[in-house]
């Protein structure tokens, strides 16, 4: 399929075990270690799919959500959020900012393959 | 002088015997005068007759002797002394005139006034009568000057009886009937004076009081004056006029009259009345207030308890009353620790400190003050107990509350912590089961073991919060050490905002707290301190240095300061910038409250835009 996606998270074993189940799957995968390196990937190159941590040095999701929203390029870039913060208000937070998918820590393959199913369903009607 | 008449006269006694008899009866009576009491000689009723046998024995002797021709008129000195008693100066002329013309009836009828003598006898009856005059105008002149001296003290008496201020009666006989009254008595009685002589005292009262009246005036017959508390007089408007009287019998002559003095008591009642509601006012406020009130004098002696003292201690005012405060209260022999009675019996100033009473596990706040006399003496200690238990249960539980928020904002940051690791375990596990390359596993499991470790770091990182929520009791607390805990915590939950902390930790005396209060306090500050600088850079420094008995903890930040409008409300329970939700409005109240409560004190000082700081100062307690 070689669809692209970039995995912003400042924990490195998340990033590292993403990015194998996500290979495995056939997916490109590149990684951001926080906010901003994310926004400059987000600018530099084009993805398919953002998966994104909130909770981040430097800036964090909901600020990188704000920003490639903003952004003519990624604004319709479907984004999966992900947080370890199990709090309802983070949801909704995360999805009036136009998440389009909310995991939270820890979650299984399954749920993350229901993500991705769900990601790129939607993605070719808009 | 009569005896001489007797004895030598050649007159009507021949019998010398009776002579003798005649003398020895003028010497014995003579005698029988001397030792007569005195005070019948200030009586005139025993004084003229006595005068006027006296000067008949002398006459009889006189008579007895032949010698009334030439001796008669000494009789008149006894004439002009019996005169001088008569205040009258025309009675004693007339007496005079009398006795001088007896005087020359009784020389004619003797023949005496013959021509060859008559010149000498007339002469006799002249000076006898000028004599008489003579005297009778210096006793005339003499007693004037007396009722002159009696007219100015019977002034000094009006004066005294019309303005007195209490009404005076005077009575007369046994009939008690008025025979003077004085302004006072006119006033309070409505009556003029007019209407009221001749009338019966007696009929003063109503018919309920004469009973009574009548029982007291019999006492004043009997034993002269008698006092009694009050009556109930009657005015001329029928109104009643309450009256403390006194009665005493002064007895004048043959006549007795009665010295009515009575006091409206009206007016003393009112007062007396007054004084006694404000005196129940008083005493209502010191023994309805739920409080502890006493006044100790500067021995710790119990000088006066409100009636909660009695209760709370469930002892009596006679057990409590003149005993040392510690002895009668909780049987102990020295005076109880931290007993702000003890400072204010020092200082003279005024004290207050919470003190915890073991059994029944009440706290009180007890506050003294003193009493000074004009020279600064300390005269008494008034002690203020007020039982806080509650406030503090109330207030144990808002710590609890807000303790509860803190975990929630550590568990959300925690969960942060934990999930991560957690997602990373499963993540890696999931692939291990999928490899089929087992020699790739090995370096799964490595990371898988890895996050198990973090997992282990944070749990251990929770315990010392655990310990701090837990409720403990006093001990030694070092504060360099709360502060280290506390700010772990703090970054533990807010990773993501980048905070350079500095920390300029020396090393400072331990202080007397339940260490959890004190995390919290921290744990707070810190917090506000990291919120404050969400999203800049910011720099956070906390110091710690011992000052003389204080140790002294700045927390610092360069956030965005409290606006000046704030300042005096931070502290303030439920005071909140944060949206709702997001803040409680407790977390400075509670810091201010745990702060207080260890006497210690907190400042804050703030810029807007750029920074914050709190110095918090807490007593260093020697004796703890």
């Amino acid at each position: 399929m070689g669809k692209k996606i970039l995995v912003v998270d400042d924990d490195e074993m998340i990033r590292k075990f993403l990015r194998i189940h996500l290979v495995n799957l056939g997916y490109e995968v590149k990684e951001a270690a926080d906010g901003i390196k994310a926004l400059e990937q987000l600018d530099t190159d084009d993805f398919d799919l953002l998966i994104c941590d909130i909770l981040m040095p430097n800036k964090d999701g909901w600020q990188v959500l704000e920003e490639m929203r903003s952004n003519p390029r990624t604004k319709n870039l479907p984004v999966i959020v992900l947080t370890a913060k199990n709090e309802d208000s983070d949801m909704v937070k995360g999805y009036g900012l136009g998440a389009n998918y909310y995991m939270s820590k820890p979650f299984t393959k399954a749920q993350l393959l229901y993500g991705l199913k769900l990601m790129f369903e939607e993605t070719p009607e808009e | 002088m009569t005896s001489y008449l007797i004895l030598l006269g050649k007159g009507r006694v021949i019998d010398p015997h009776l002579s003798h008899l005649l003398i020895i009866g003028y010497i014995l009576s003579n005698l029988l005068l001397t030792f007569l009491p005195k005070t019948w000689f200030s009586n005139p009723k025993l004084f003229y007759p006595l005068v006027v046998m006296d000067t008949g024995i002398v006459s009889f002797g006189m008579y007895l002797s032949e010698k009334v021709t030439t001796d008669f008129y000494l009789v008149f000195f006894l004439i002009i002394i019996f005169a001088s008693i008569s205040r009258n100066f025309k009675l004693l002329m007339t007496i005079g005139a009398i006795t001088a013309l007896l005087y020359g009836i009784l020389l004619y009828s003797w023949g005496l006034l013959g021509p060859e003598n008559i010149s000498s006898y007339i002469l006799r009856i002249i000076f006898i009568f000028i004599m008489t005059a003579f005297y009778g105008y210096i006793v005339q002149t003499f007693t004037k000057e007396k009722m002159k001296q009696l007219a100015i003290s019977e002034d000094k008496y009006q004066g005294l009886f019309e303005n007195a201020n209490d009404g005076i009666l005077i009575l007369r006989d046994s009939k008690f009937l008025i025979a003077d009254v004085n302004k006072e008595v006119e006033w309070l009685t409505g009556y003029k004076k007019e209407e009221l002589l001749q009338k019966g005292f007696i009929h003063l009262f109503s018919l309920l009081e004469k009973e009574k009246v009548l029982s007291y005036f019999q006492e004043v017959l009997q034993k002269g004056e008698a006092r009694t508390d009050s009556y109930s007089l009657l005015k001329k408007d029928g109104m009643p006029l309450e009256v403390d009287l006194s009665i005493k019998r002064i007895d004048l002559g043959d006549e007795s009259f009665y010295q009515v003095i009575f006091r409206d008591l009206t007016e003393h009642r009112k007062l007396e009345k007054k004084i006694g509601e404000s005196k129940m006012n008083l005493e209502a406020i010191f023994d309805g207030m739920r409080d502890q009130l006493s006044i100790q004098a500067p021995d710790y002696r119990i000088l006066r308890v409100n009636r909660a003292v009695v209760e709370n201690y469930h002892t009596t005012y006679k057990e409590v009353i003149g005993r040392k405060c510690y002895e009668a209260y909780y049987r102990k022999s020295v005076p109880c620790e931290r007993c702000p009675v003890a400072v204010t019996m020092e200082t003279k100033q005024p004290a207050s400190s919470i003190m915890k009473i073991s059994e029944g596990d009440t706290t009180f706040r007890v506050f003294s003050y003193p009493i000074l006399d004009e020279k600064a003496g300390l005269v008494s200690i008034i002690e203020y107990v007020h039982d806080i238990t509650e406030e503090q249960r109330l207030q144990e539980q808002l710590i609890q509350s807000e303790k509860l928020a803190g975990i929630g904002i550590l568990a959300s940051g925690v969960s942060h912590e934990i999930n991560n690791p957690l997602s990373g375990i499963i993540g890696m596990a999931e692939i291990a089961l999928e490899e089929e390359d087992a020699s790739k596993n090995k370096s799964y499991l490595m990371d898988i073991l890895k996050c198990a470790q973090r997992i282990s770091e944070i749990v251990k990182g929770l315990r010392s919060y655990s310990r701090a929520a837990k409720k403990e009791e006093l001990s030694l607390v070092d504060l360099n050490e709360v502060l280290e805990d506390a700010l772990k915590m703090v970054q533990l939950g807010s990773k993501t905002i980048p905070v350079e902390v500095i920390k300029k930790f020396q090393p400072i005396e331990k202080i007397e707290a339940n260490r959890g209060e004190m995390q919290q306090v921290f744990t707070n500050l810190i917090t506000n301190a990291f919120q404050a600088m969400n999203g800049r850079r910011g720099m956070l420094i906390i110091s710690t240095q011992s000052l003389k008995d204080l140790v002294e903890v700045k927390v610092s930040d360069n956030g965005m300061g409290i606006p000046p409008k704030y300042l005096n409300k931070i502290f303030d329970a439920f005071f909140t910038t944060k949206n709702p939700g997001e803040g409680t409005g407790l977390g400075l109240n509670i810091v201010y409250r745990i702060v207080t409560k260890y006497e210690g004190t907190i400042d804050v000082e703030s810029k807007e835009g750029i920074g914050t700081t709190f110095t918090l100062k807490f007593p260093i307690r020697r004796d703890g």
